[in-house]
């Protein structure tokens, strides 16, 4: 800084150059730190695995529910429906604001803000944006009814047994 | 020590010990209670605590009717909930097999158990009633207009930090009213257009509200959102004495009287970093000593916050419903009061109920300071020049006050609508 005046001014420029070049690169860095450390620090706070139930379980063999069945598992939030020989499982989990709906001779209502549902599980009522999901059902080696809520299929598609 | 003069007399040890505790007492405090304008001066150049404040306010400031002391009632509330919150961790334990047994012992063996916990709540409860009415003050007194702008928008996010440090303690008592409205609040969340799904699944670190939620919103509640406010607070009274102190009206003359002070010399760093200071409508006349004006208007409303957190806390109990039941939502599910506005809305459309309207709110309170640049009716409350944008705001509040009282009130099991005669 002192010497400036007896640079010539090429070199001064030079210099000028050069200081405005590394302070980029600083500034460069720094910011760069600060964004790969905001970075980590979300990936750190997303679990990569979580402690809740398995979104894969077995409800039991085929013959455990007669037909006509509607049966709502609480615990795995689904209902499990048998008509004739197909098989269902559907979400009970409200799809509005996450509520369980519970089912009704119409087919399902929510209690926390109104949403109803015909028994493919299609809205007909309150503020439900869209039908309730349907899970996979396929038959386990062991005989047993396996569902799978991490693989949602078009509602209406029921599994033969 | 003293001069050497013709006969100095040893002071004897019990000469040294007869004023010992006077040499403590002027260690900590270098001034006696002022009894002159130099001492009253002193008070806010030498005590730590004080020094927030300046030495003279202005006559304006304290008139009780103009601010009602709603930040400071604010602020003492935030320390009350520090203090009281505190209290309670030691008792507290965020795990879903215990967090409600936790509650339960709180109200049947811990001394003082129920009220600390009542004093907690209310005073929760009291902060985002008064946080708002403290937003409404600013707002209608024309206090947000520059150069007040910044801190408008720090008051903003204050607000919505006191709300989601509410909605963060709602679900640690991991009762039924806790977990269905974080369950509820969570999925108005994932109604974000791109991030919704990502940030509900951040919050709740599970894809339903289960241990892991709570324990995250218990760290959010007692560490994150507490520090990130301290944090914030502190700035904000800050900006308070940096942008002038509260606002007031400008006297009639007062911008000519401005033009006619003479340059002031600039002593010293501080007239160069301050450049000229022209104080116009805050002349001696118009101020008075901090000590004891201010000092005593504080004390009151520490005294009136506090009493009126002890008198709730003694006469009515914290609620507590039952324990947790993840497959019977209660009927109807209703969130915490002040987001039963927001609940309304979701109840007809989630997207624009849950996210879009409150994020337009939120986005006009934050840039309102920036669009509303009038200069006319700062420091009064109602002012006519303001009609508009008073107009406007009142009725944003009533609208929200009136759509928080239709979902506290008149919305039964199913969310129908119901007479609460």
């Amino acid at each position: 800084m002192g010497n400036h005046g007896t640079q010539k001014p090429a070199e001064q420029e030079e210099a000028g150059g050069r200081r405005r070049v590394l302070t980029f690169l600083s500034a460069f860095g720094l910011i760069g730190s600060a964004v790969l450390s905001a970075f980590s620090n979300f990936v750190f706070i997303k679990p990569r695995a979580t402690y809740g139930q398995p979104s894969r379980f077995h409800v039991g063999k085929p013959d455990d529910f007669p037909s006509g069945t509607k049966l709502a598992l609480e615990d795995r939030r689904i209902c499990l429906v048998r008509d004739g020989d197909q098989f269902a499982a559907v979400s009970t989990t409200c799809t509005h604001l996450g509520c369980i709906v519970s089912p009704s001779d119409t087919g399902y209502s929510c209690p926390c803000h109104g949403s109803r549902y015909d028994q493919d599980g299609n809205v007909t009522g309150g503020p439900a944006p869209k039908p309730l999901a349907w899970y996979k059902v396929s038959l386990a080696p062991n005989g047993e009814l396996e569902v799978d809520k991490d693989q949602e299929i078009k509602p209406g598609t029921y599994f033969n047994v | 020590m003293s001069e050497p003069t013709a006969v100095v007399k040893k002071p004897k040890t019990f000469d040294r010990l007869r004023v010992l505790p006077q040499e403590i007492w002027s260690s900590i405090f270098r001034h006696p209670l002022p009894d002159s304008d130099l001492g009253r001066s002193q008070t806010s150049f030498t005590n730590f605590f004080l020094h927030i404040h300046p030495v003279k306010v202005d006559r304006h400031t304290l008139k009780p009717w103009f601010t009602m002391g709603l930040g400071l009632m604010s602020f003492f509330l935030f320390v009350i909930l520090i203090v009281t919150g505190i209290l309670l961790m030691f008792y507290y334990v965020p795990s879903t097999q215990q967090a409600y047994d936790r509650m339960l012992d709180l109200r049947g063996s811990v001394a003082f158990g129920t009220f600390l916990r009542n004093m907690h709540r209310w005073g929760a409860h009291l902060m985002v009633a008064v946080v708002f009415l403290h937003m409404c003050r600013v707002f209608l007194t024309g206090s947000y207009k520059k150069p007040r702008e910044f801190n408008w928008v720090l008051g903003v996010v204050l607000f919505l930090l006191t709300l989601f440090s509410s909605f963060t303690g709602y679900l640690l008592p991991w009762d039924q009213l806790a977990f269905w409205a974080i369950t509820v609040g969570a999925s108005i969340a994932g109604y974000a257009p791109v991030v919704g799904k990502e940030m509900q699944f951040l919050l709740l670190g599970d894809t339903a509200v289960g241990q892991e939620a709570l324990l995250r919103f218990y760290v959010l509640h007692i560490a994150v959102l507490p520090a990130v406010m301290m944090l914030l607070v502190m700035v904000h009274f800050w900006r308070i004495r940096k942008d002038g102190g509260l606002s007031r009206p400008e006297p009639e003359a007062a911008v000519a009287v401005a033009q006619e002070v003479p340059k002031p010399k600039k002593f010293g760093l501080q007239g160069l970093v301050r450049g000229q200071v022209l104080n116009a409508g805050s002349s001696t006349e118009n101020s008075v000593y901090s000590w004891p004006n201010l000092f005593i208007a504080e004390l009151f409303v520490f005294v009136f916050t506090l009493a009126v957190i002890l008198i709730l806390a003694m006469f009515f109990d914290a609620p507590l419903e039952e324990p947790v039941n993840m497959t019977h939502p209660p009927n109807p599910a209703k969130a915490p009061w002040y987001f039963l506005g927001l609940q309304e809305l979701v109840s007809y459309s989630a997207f624009w109920g849950g996210v879009g309207i409150p994020g337009l709110m939120v986005v006009g309170l934050l840039i309102a300071p920036y669009i509303d640049r009038g200069r006319k009716g700062v420091g009064k409350w109602f002012a006519r020049e303001r009609l508009l944008a008073n107009t406007l705001f009142v009725s944003f509040a009533i609208l929200n006050v009136i759509l928080v009282i239709i979902g506290t009130f008149f919305r039964g099991p199913n969310w129908e609508f119901v007479s609460p005669w």
